[in-house]
């Protein structure tokens, strides 16, 4: 049952420490406390104050615990944890929306013509994954003041957008070549045009791919830092949850009580995402992480 | 249908990598109207200015050193947790789950562990003993930048090694096993060589990522002390925005796109010649 639902790693083909069973877990429980302490440590001291942290940062007697600094967190002035979800989940789904309805068509495109001119064109675009961003909005800045979109939400959006295609139309015309042609064959000749199969024959096929670039996309927007930051600026007051914590905690990055329970406000949604959908989440970036 | 993607993809990606590139070869500062044609000055005086070249080295020795050990704890760890059980399952979650925070977050979080006001300084004083410079001392800063990145970043390796681990022969394993092979000439006769391709993809991928390291720097060490662990785009970065030296951290972006491409061009390369040796 559990090789069904675990086919990636369905069968154990090495095992130099099976005689020593127990120590390979034992080192492996070791390496889990040391990889969770931080987390942990991240969690409780949300809830303590500056001394209790500092004196017994491992320590959880209820005695110390309150929520005052995690509701002072909620309501900081300098970042409105709640309006930065508000902006950041817009700019996920802007993002993700806009993303596949412009890398859709064009993969579909190229996993079905043959000519030279559409391989070269997927070069294009993949050459663009080679592009660190952190890099490119240097420039992109001045082209953005140039459309007049510096500092505004289409700009941001439309540049983040950018910095998917590449990927997404990679995975998605690798994607499309696996589905049979003659699907989308047949609806022609029933007269439909260009648009319409691929988005009534060939999108709802594609769901796997999409789901792995929906899930890459929310998770590096969400966490993008470098980008919001140079093209929203401090003076738009927009703050997605990254920026916003760099508002919220540079400047007092050694008051604990404040650095804890704000962190612990940016991470919670993506942690709850990450548990919810761990094998969906682990495969989208990992997928990512091979786009280089 | 290719129209609005390649419009978009031109304006926000073709179009200023070419800005970059013009820009590379003037003295503009940001603000005035005629930057001057500088030719390749910029680029000369990169090789004399001792900033860039210290940043130049420090982003080299955190993407080599960072890349041998999330490639060691990549596959041994994909050894340890390969198989089907509940407990790996779990093992695998808790080694992938930091790559989920963002490196802002967890530069912030290690920052407030290890600073000399941190957490574990705070715990030592309070035993009475002597605080540790984690973040303090130029050495120990950019030994626990590297660290927190290869705690951050090592569960991928794993997944990747995890996925190249299913496709080693069950066949030549059953006949390693067969002959009397001990685990480790099986390690190092069938599963290394199996997995060679999936090696060379892991080492030159954490290299091109690594290259690019910014967000950690901003929230772990803010470049400090005294510009120890300035990487190569932290000084782009203060170098166009906070210097006003547009031209000559244009330069410094150039020279990084050409020595990441080349290294993603290599990967394909070495990718492909891979391929042809499995059908081989």
């Amino acid at each position: 049952m559990s090789a069904l639902r675990m086919p990636r790693v369905a069968t154990v083909q090495f095992k130099p420490w099976k005689t020593k069973g127990w120590g390979r877990v034992a080192f492996l429980v070791v390496t889990s406390v040391l990889m969770l302490v931080p987390m942990y440590l991240l969690v409780v001291s949300a809830f303590k104050s500056q001394q209790d942290i500092l004196a017994h940062p491992f320590s959880l007697s209820p005695d110390q615990l309150t929520t005052e600094y995690l509701r002072k967190a909620a309501t900081n002035p300098d970042f409105n944890i709640l309006k930065g979800y508000a902006v950041t989940i817009l700019f996920v789904v802007s993002v993700n929306v806009l993303s596949v309805a412009l890398a859709g068509p064009v993969s579909y495109v190229i996993a079905r013509r043959s000519e030279r001119r559409y391989r070269m064109l997927l070069l294009l675009f993949v050459a663009g994954t080679f592009i660190p961003s952190q890099v490119l909005v240097i420039p992109v800045v001045y082209t953005l003041k140039f459309l007049g979109l510096m500092g505004t939400i289409p700009g941001f959006v439309l540049f983040e957008t950018t910095l998917t295609l590449p990927f997404s139309i990679f995975l998605y015309a690798g994607y499309i070549m696996t589905i049979p042609a003659s699907l989308d064959e047949a609806a022609a000749v029933d007269g439909a045009g260009k648009h319409r199969v691929f988005w009534s024959i060939v999108f709802p096929l594609m769901k796997p791919a999409v789901v792995t670039m929906v899930i890459l996309n929310t998770f590096s927007v969400w966490n993008d830092f470098v980008n919001p930051q140079i093209i929203l600026g401090p003076g738009s007051g927009l703050y997605t949850v990254t920026t916003g914590v760099y508002a919220a905690v540079s400047q007092y990055s050694t008051d604990y009580t404040v650095v804890f329970p704000t962190l612990l406000l940016a991470v919670a949604p993506l942690l709850v995402v990450f548990v919810l959908l761990q094998r969906h989440v682990i495969s989208g970036l990992t997928a990512g992480a091979t786009k280089g | 249908m290719v129209g609005p993607a390649l419009a978009l993809f031109v304006v926000m990606l073709v179009v200023p990598v070419g800005l970059s590139l013009y820009l590379s070869l003037t003295d503009w500062d940001g603000y005035s109207a005629n930057p001057a044609f500088v030719g390749l000055k910029n680029y000369v005086n990169l090789t004399h200015s001792a900033e860039a070249i210290r940043a130049g080295w420090v982003t080299l020795l955190i993407a080599a050193v960072g890349t041998v050990l999330l490639s060691v704890f990549g596959l041994g760890f994909a050894l340890l947790v390969n198989g089907a059980s509940r407990l790996n399952a779990f093992f695998r979650i808790v080694l992938f789950y930091p790559h989920v925070l963002s490196a802002l977050v967890v530069g912030f979080l290690w920052s407030a562990v290890l600073g000399t006001s941190g957490v574990v300084n705070g715990w030592l004083t309070s035993k009475g003993a002597e605080v540790l410079p984690f973040l303090s001392d130029p050495k120990w800063a950019l030994a626990s930048l590297i660290a927190v990145l290869v705690w951050a970043g090592f569960g991928v390796n794993v997944v990747l090694y995890l996925a190249g681990l299913q496709t080693v022969s069950k066949d030549l394993l059953e006949a390693a096993r067969i002959d009397g092979a001990t685990t480790r000439q099986t390690f190092f006769n069938v599963t290394l060589p199996a997995l060679a391709p999936v090696v060379t993809v892991n080492l030159v991928l954490s290299l091109v990522t690594l290259l690019k390291t910014y967000d950690l720097v901003v929230s772990l060490t803010g470049g400090g002390p005294a510009g120890s662990t300035q990487t190569a785009a932290y000084l782009i970065l203060w170098d166009s925005f906070h210097n006003n030296a547009l031209g000559f951290g244009s330069a410094q972006s150039v020279v990084l796109m050409v020595i990441t491409a080349g290294l993603a061009l290599t990967v394909a390369r070495l990718r492909a010649r891979a391929d042809q040796g499995v059908q081989a």
